[in-house]
Formats: structure tokens, C-alpha cells, sequence
């Protein structure tokens, strides 16, 4: 079952086209890489799908609705979740509460509810010592509580953007793992943008390429990695 | 055992408030409500801190209040104990249709265009000679409330204060506790987590505006008289900021220390020198932005506790 | 890549002519309300512009720290404040005239502002943003107490013959040395933009603006050109002092208003962009002696700015969010 669609999704920023006419689509339980060089439009395409941008042109579907003007924060609640690049955590909040937020505001749970749904969620993800200051966890447990804190709105749609970056290689290794499993228990369609092509082929079950915001190629990691307009794409970004 | 000694406590000094007229004369119970009124300001101050949106309009929802109160009374024959919930409603109307505007801003542009909104209530005010009284004001011919009995205003305004510290501690414990730090320390990661930003810096607006607004009746219950620039003075802006900084904010607790220790030592200096006893409350500014960003609250409890505070 | 870079072009090329048309239409509508102005209400031009003077002068100085040292400083009308009772108190003394203190109370300021840099700013400039606003808020407050307790809050002015000078043109008569500054201004314009785009320091102080960073790596010292800046700016300030006080009477409070009225002729014109603060001031003068000049909205004149600064704030608040 198709539960997101872009069709023909655009975005422009004071004339530089950032995202250009990406047409695509994600089933549930499947894991799609999206993959390209610097400057692709990655992020910008996330920043769409999740509502924090809005695009210049084109339509966003999720189960058959029209999302395309929707807020971020309803997109929150009907399933559509991500985690950030760049990952700024509540400061002020400790670590079980950062969790908390998306379980009582995505879900409207109340606080006591939100709160063991949220311990339930770190304990699965292997996170302890939950009343925790934010500023005392480490690299992979920041990206871990990144990713509950996405998994709090109990989405059917999740974005990863660039969850691996900074990990060595035994961290990455759980982390794959561990979002593959989470796919799987929890059917969910995940997006994963990833700068490490290893992580992209062990990891995702279909790959789209994004090269200066259009959609270049699309199909499985082996063969889109063979395809001389990828390679290009590549080697052409580095070289510019 | 702790807990109930910090419990005992707070009960003793609730006592030692409500009962405080049995046992001081007029100078300390007008001293007690100044105090009262610029905590309980104060407070109202930090809660809409608390969502990282610094307002500068406390006088310009003060003295709304304060106009709606009075000039209800003296042009529509209400009850004066109506006049102060009705000042509250009305301040949080204003904030409310102003909010819709204002609260799509940020930073330093939300901080000026509310100390500008302040301004720009105080001139119409000042204005509107025929409905306001224009700069001189207005007076309440049936004289202040309560006959001017100083026990009974001084209850007033604790109610006042009560009303603050209640509305204050709502914010602390309920989710909108969540939603305000989340939209102060990342709005997109906010939005993402599914907190409507508008929606909730609304709430915090129009509730911190009708408390601000409230306080504005009080005041000019308790004088009998209104003038734009009595209740709009930027004394009402000034003294709450400087008060909730000098305790630390994003808490109950450090507005109230910082009143009580900012208000008695302006008291004390307003006998030494009449000019420019303020100074304190600029230096005070100052020396808490530079040297101790966390306020005196924090100076109070060990590191450890803190954290467990948080969680609580 | 080629393409996009192509069509990024040719949007650039849209967007500049653009600008030149919005330019021109605005130059029109200018000359016509000056046209009309003369015509109708000659007085509202005359003193609408030497309004625009001061407003200008005043915001100019601030609109130079904003674009290079971005804090706000809240404490900037205060500062001429200051300059203006140490320029009293020294005229009173030594029995000379306020113009010849002009200099050295813009260097004695100057001075003064790169000292409450070091002390205060400084510390503060890697502290979020409220925390500096919160911060020059103090110190505003700070200042116009200490005079309020050194000096009360009586008015003092000093009477001096040639600042009521005035001129008749036919039946028409207006007093003439408060066009002293819009020279100021204009002088103030020319000269920053003369400094920022010529010279050696200038242009080091305009990368520190635009990229504290990459300036910081090219091997400028962020800091000292913060702190130059900020005091070049305190100076400008401090002669504004001084000439403020040939025409108006001073006194604690008379600072605060000019530190609103410059930030919204900042924020008008646009941060970094000190021409534009002389159109955003002309438009206030004009405005607002517009109002005044007819009986029924005399009092209102007040309003003027806080109405346009909400204005302002507002439409290019929700311009930004648009794009």
C-alpha cells in the first residue's frame, strides 16, 4: 500500500530551483534510500515532505490525502515523522522528556501516558538513565534519542536525515540494525538519506538519486549504482 | 522529609501573609502590596518567557486593564469588585486579537513591537479627552474600594498574586510546561514533535496579558484614580523585568525572591535618595545578564537538586 | 547544474530590474509630495525635514552597529543623553559654547562607548540575542537614573541666539538651525559610507559584518573592530549630543524616544543599508508634522512612529516568511 506520493513537487528559493518536479512514491514497510551529491536537494526534499518548508509547486499525498498545505505540526499528528542533520536537542528538557513532547502533543497523550510510552520507546532503542541532562549523552545516544523522539508520534512515515554521520563503525552497524527492526515490527515506510554508500546498500530496499533537485534515477542500490548518469552526477559534483 | 519541611514551610509563610495586616501597620502593608503587585507582574512576565518571546508591554496590558476597570465603574456604573475580572477580559480580548499579529514574530522584533503596542495604548489613552479623561485622568467619584481599608486592599492584592502564583504553577505542571520549552529551545523541532507553536504562544499571550490586565484593576481599585501616565508608566515593564532576571527565570520561585530582595532594597533606597533610586534596578540588570545569566534562584540550590527539580 | 545556474541568472537579472522600477517609482512619488508640500503646506516640508535631521542623525549611528556588530543596543538614545549633560555641565563651567564642545564630546563619548563595550557588550555578544537586548536595556535604564540622581529630573536648557534664528519668505516664517541637522545627517550618510566602501578600516569593519567569521580566519580581530565600531558610533552619537542641546531642553528621559524611533528607521530602511535610513526619516519628519499641522489630529502626531515601526516590523516579518 502507497502511503506517500509527491507528484511533480518543486520548491524555489529566490529563483534557485532547490527541489525540481520530483515525482515519487513510498509503500509501507519498505526502506528507500535517497541518495545524491552535496547540494542535491536531500534535505530541502524532506524539509517539503515534513512540512517545515512549503513548496513552490506540486502535490504531497499521504494515504490518499492531500497534504501539500498542510502545517508541519498536523503533518506531526497523522503520521509523518523525521529526525534532523543537525540534531539541536530540547536543552531545557531532559532526556526522557525530549522523548515525551512528540508522544503528548503528536498523539495527545496525556503526561503520565506520554511518559511510559516514551520509556517504553528508549528501552527499545537500548537508552538508560532517562532524567538525564541532554548535554551529558554521547554522539550515538543523541542520534538514538533523536530518533525515539521522532518514534514518540507513532508515525507510519519515517525520515531519517543523516542519523549514521559521526558514528564509527560498530555504532553504525546497531543503529542499522536497529532501525531495520523497528521498519519491520512497526511497518513503516522509512526514508534514509545517507552520505555512506555501504550504510545505503545494507540497509535500504530501493534508492532514489536526487542530483541540483531533480530526480535522476530510481530502482534498486545495484543497479542504480551502475548507472552511467549517476556515476556522473557524482563524479561531476565533485569536480564542479 | 524533606518535601514536608519545604511543605510546612510554605504553609507557614502563607499564614504569615493572609494574616500579615493582624499584626503590621499602614507603611509595611503598603510596602507588602507594591511588593505583591510587581512579583505578581513579574511572574506573569516569566510565564510568557518561559516560551523564549521577551515582552516589553507589561505597562501597555497594565494599563489597559487598569482603564477598563476604572473607566467601567465611572461610565458604566459596574460594581467595582466586577471591575477587575472584567479588567482581565478585556486585557486578554486585546491580547488575543493583537496575538493573532504580533505572535508571528520573533526575537528582538516581538520585544519592540510590544513595548510600541504599550506606547501606542498609553497615546489613544491620553487622546480620547471625552471617554478617558485624557492626561489628567480619571477619578472614581465613589472613592477607592473597600472605603480604603488597608487590611482588606492588602487582601486584594494577594488574591491578585495568589491568582499569578496558581496560574504560574498550572504552566509549570501541565503540558503546556512541554510545549513552551520545546518552542523556547527549537521551534522546528517543535513543530515536528506535533506542538501547534501558534496556538500554544496564544494561550501563554492572552493568559499572561489577562493576569497583567487584572493586576491593572487592582492597582487602580486600590487608588481610586487613573492617569496614562500612572498606570502606563514604564515602571510596570521596567521593575517586573528586572526582578524576575535578579531571581531566575523560567520559574515561580525566582520572580518571588527577586521581588521580595529588588522591592524592599528600592524601598529602602526611595527613603535615602528620591532621584534615581531606580539606578539599582539597571545595575542589577547588568550585573545579573553578565555575571550570573541563571538569577539567584540557582545560587540557592545545589546543582544535584536542580535536576531533580526539573524532573519533578 | 549549468541550466539552473542559467535561469538563477536570469531571476537575479528580474529581480534588479525590479528594483530599479520600484526606485524610480518611488523617486516620482517623492518629488510630487514635495511639489504638493511646497504648494499647500510649506511649513509641514521645512520642519518635517529638520525632524528628519535629527531622527537621521541619531539612527544613523545606530544603524551601523546593528549591520556590524548585530546587537541592538537599546541604551542608544540614552547615550547621547549623557553626552548632552556632560556637554552642559561643561558649557556651564567654562562659560563656552556648545559648538566648540562638539569635538571632544564625540571623542570623550566615544571613549566612554568603547569602555562600556569592553565592560558589558563584549561579554555578552556570544549570549543569546535577548540576553544583549535584556543587557542595553539595563544599561539605558542605568544611565538615565545616574543623571536622574546626579542632576533630578528638572530641565535644563541653555539660550543661545543663534539657534532661534529664523527666516521670513514672504508671510511665511520658520526658524532655520535645525537644518544644522540635516547637514548632519547627510555628512553622517556620506561620510560612514565613504569610510565602510574606502578605507582600510572600513572595509575590514564591513567583512567583520558580513562574516564575523571568514574575517576572523583572513586574520582581522573580531573583537577590536566590534569595539571600534560600537565606539565610532557612541561618538557620532555624543556630537549629536552636544548640537541636541543647542536647540531642546534636556533632561533623564529625553534619550529613550530617539533609541525607538532610530530602531524603526533602521528597521525600515533595512539593516546594513544607511541611505535608506534618510528616506526612512523623511517619510517619519513628514508624517508626523503632517498630523500636527491640523488641529483635529495634532495629538496623534505622537503615534506616528510606533504605528509605522509595527508596520514595518510586521510587513517585512511576513515578507521573510513568504519567501
Amino acid at each position: 500500500m502507497i502511503k506517500l506520493r509527491t507528484t511533480n513537487l518543486t520548491k524555489r528559493f529566490m529563483g534557485l530551483v532547490a527541489v525540481n518536479n520530483v515525482s515519487f512514491s513510498m509503500e509501507e514497510g519498505e526502506i528507500l534510500g535517497i541518495i545524491g551529491p552535496n547540494g542535491a536537494g536531500k534535505t530541502t526534499f524532506i524539509n517539503l515532505i515534513s512540512g517545515i518548508i512549503m513548496p513552490s509547486e506540486g502535490r504531497i499525498e499521504y494515504k490518499g490525502q492531500d497534504i501539500t498545505w498542510m502545517p508541519a505540526h498536523e503533518r506531526a499528528r497523522i503520521g509523518i515523522a523525521r529526525t534532523y542533520q543537525l540534531i539541536h536537542p530540547l536543552e531545557n528538557l531532559t532526556l526522557i522528556e525530549n522523548v515525551m513532547v512528540g508522544s503528548i502533543f503528536a498523539r495527545g497523550h496525556s503526561l503520565k501516558e506520554g511518559r511510559r510510552r516514551a520509556e517504553n520507546l528508549c528501552h527499545e532503542l537500548g537508552l538508560t538513565d532517562l532524567e538525564r541532562d541532554t548535554s551529558r549523552l554521547t554522539i550515538l545516544e543523541v542520534k538514538k534519542m533523536e530518533i525515539a523522539r521522532a518514534l514518540a508520534n507513532e508515525p507510519e512515515v519515517l525520515f531519517l536525515d543523516e542519523v549514521m554521520a559521526g558514528l564509527n563503525s560498530d555504532e553504525t552497524k546497531e543503529l542499522i540494525a536497529m532501525v531495520q527492526k523497528i521498519a519491520r515490527e512497526k511497518n513503516l515506510a522509512v526514508g534514509v538519506v545517507e552520505h555512506v554508500m555501504g550504510v545505503i546498500r545494507e540497509l535500504t530496499h530501493r534508492v532514489i538519486v536526487l542530483e541540483a533537485g531533480e530526480l535522476i534515477a530510481e530502482g534498486k542500490y545495484e543497479e542504480v549504482s551502475r548507472n552511467p548518469r549517476v556515476i556522473e552526477a557524482y563524479l561531476g559534483g565533485g569536480a564542479a | 522529609m524533606n518535601r514536608t519541611l519545604v511543605r510546612i514551610l510554605l504553609i507557614l509563610i502563607a499564614v504569615a501573609a493572609v494574616a500579615l495586616p493582624a499584626f503590621a501597620g499602614d507603611y509595611p502593608l503598603q510596602v507588602a502590596r507594591n511588593i505583591m503587585l510587581y512579583m505578581a507582574l513579574a511572574i506573569s512576565w516569566d510565564m510568557l518567557l518561559r516560551s523564549g518571546q521577551i515582552s516589553f508591554g507589561i505597562a501597555g496590558l497594565f494599563g489597559i486593564g487598569a482603564y477598563a476597570a476604572i473607566l467601567g465603574v465611572v461610565r458604566a456604573g459596574m460594581p467595582t469588585w466586577l471591575s477587575i475580572p472584567f479588567a482581565a477580559v478585556f486585557a486578554a480580548l486585546v491580547a488575543f486579537l493583537i496575538g493573532f499579529v504580533i505572535l508571528r514574530l520573533r526575537a528582538m522584533y516581538f520585544s519592540i513591537v510590544t513595548l510600541a503596542l504599550g506606547e501606542i495604548f498609553r497615546i489613544i489613552v491620553h487622546n480620547l479627552h471625552d471617554f478617558t479623561g485624557g492626561p489628567e485622568g480619571v477619578v472614581m467619584q465613589q472613592g477607592v474600594m473597600f472605603g480604603g481599608n488597608a487590611s482588606k486592599l492588602y487582601w486584594l492584592v494577594l488574591a491578585g498574586l495568589l491568582v499569578a502564583i496558581a496560574a504560574s504553577y498550572w504552566f509549570e505542571k501541565s503540558r503546556i510546561h512541554f510545549a513552551l520549552t520545546a518552542i523556547r529551545n527549537n521551534e522546528i523541532s517543535a513543530k515536528s514533535s506535533g506542538v501547534d507553536i501558534f496556538r500554544w504562544l496564544l494561550l501563554a499571550f492572552v493568559v499572561t496579558s489577562a493576569i497583567q490586565g487584572m493586576l491593572g484593576g487592582i492597582f487602580v481599585m486600590s487608588y481610586g484614580f487613573a492617569a496614562p501616565d500612572v498606570v502606563f508608566s514604564a515602571d510596570f515593564t521596567l521593575l517586573p523585568l528586572a526582578m524576575a532576571l535578579l531571581g531566575g527565570v523560567y520559574s515561580t520561585r525566582g520572580p518571588i525572591f527577586g521581588a521580595i530582595l529588588l522591592g524592599l532594597v528600592a524601598e529602602w533606597l526611595k527613603l535615602k535618595i528620591p532621584y534615581g533610586h531606580l539606578v539599582v534596578y539597571g545595575i542589577m540588570i547588568i550585573i545579573v545578564i553578565l555575571f550570573m545569566p541563571q538569577g539567584l534562584k540557582n545560587l540557592l540550590k545545589p546543582a544535584a537538586k536542580r535536576a531533580e527539580g526539573r524532573s519533578a | 547544474m549549468g541550466p539552473s545556474l542559467r535561469r538563477h541568472n536570469l531571476n537575479i537579472q528580474a529581480v534588479k530590474m525590479a528594483i530599479k522600477q520600484r526606485k524610480a517609482i518611488i523617486f516620482a512619488i517623492s518629488i510630487a509630495t514635495a511639489v504638493v508640500l511646497i504648494l499647500w503646506k510649506p511649513t509641514v516640508l521645512i520642519y518635517g525635514l529638520q525632524a528628519a535631521g535629527l531622527y537621521a542623525a541619531v539612527a544613523i549611528p545606530m544603524g551601523l552597529v546593528l549591520g556590524i556588530v548585530h546587537i541592538v543596543n537599546l541604551s542608544h538614545g540614552e547615550f547621547m543623553m549623557l553626552a548632552s549633560y556632560a556637554t552642559y555641565t561643561v558649557c556651564r563651567a567654562l562659560g563656552v559654547d556648545p559648538l566648540i564642545a562638539l569635538i571632544p564630546a564625540a571623542l570623550v563619548t566615544a571613549l566612554f562607548g568603547w569602555v562600556v563595550f569592553q565592560l558589558t557588550i563584549r561579554r555578552a555578544l556570544k549570549a543569546p540575542e535577548l540576553n544583549q537586548l535584556i543587557l542595553t536595556f539595563g544599561l539605558a535604564i542605568a544611565f538615565s537614573q545616574i543623571i536622574n540622581l546626579i542632576f533630578t529630573s528638572q530641565t535644563y536648557k541653555l539660550s543661545l541666539e543663534y539657534s532661534s534664528m529664523s527666516l521670513d519668505i514672504g508671510d511665511l516664517s520658520f526658524g532655520v538651525w535645525s537644518f544644522v541637522f540635516v547637514a548632519v545627517a547627510v555628512i553622517y550618510a556620506v561620510g560612514l559610507q565613504m569610510f565602510l566602501t574606502k578605507t582600510r578600516t572600513g572595509k575590514a569593519a564591513l567583512a567583520v559584518g558580513q562574516n564575523p567569521k571568514g574575517a576572523a580566519i583572513v586574520g582581522i580581530d573580531v573583537y577590536r573592530t566590534y569595539g571600534l565600531v560600537f565606539a565610532l558610533a557612541i561618538g557620532l552619537v555624543g556630537a549629536m549630543g552636544a548640537l541636541f542641546l543647542t536647540k531642546s531642553a534636556i533632561f533623564p528621559g529625553v534619550g529613550s524616544p530617539f533609541t525607538m524611533k532610530s530602531f524603526s528607521l533602521v528597521a525600515m530602511a533595512g539593516i546594513g543599508n544607511i541611505p535608506g535610513i534618510l528616506g526612512a526619516s523623511v517619510l517619519l519628519g513628514l508624517a508626523e508634522n503632517f498630523l500636527r499641522s491640523f488641529r483635529g489630529t495634532r495629538d496623534w502626531a505622537e503615534i506616528v512612529y510606533f504605528v509605522l515601526i509595527i508596520a514595518v516590523i510586521l510587513s517585512r516579518s511576513l515578507k521573510g516568511k513568504k519567501s
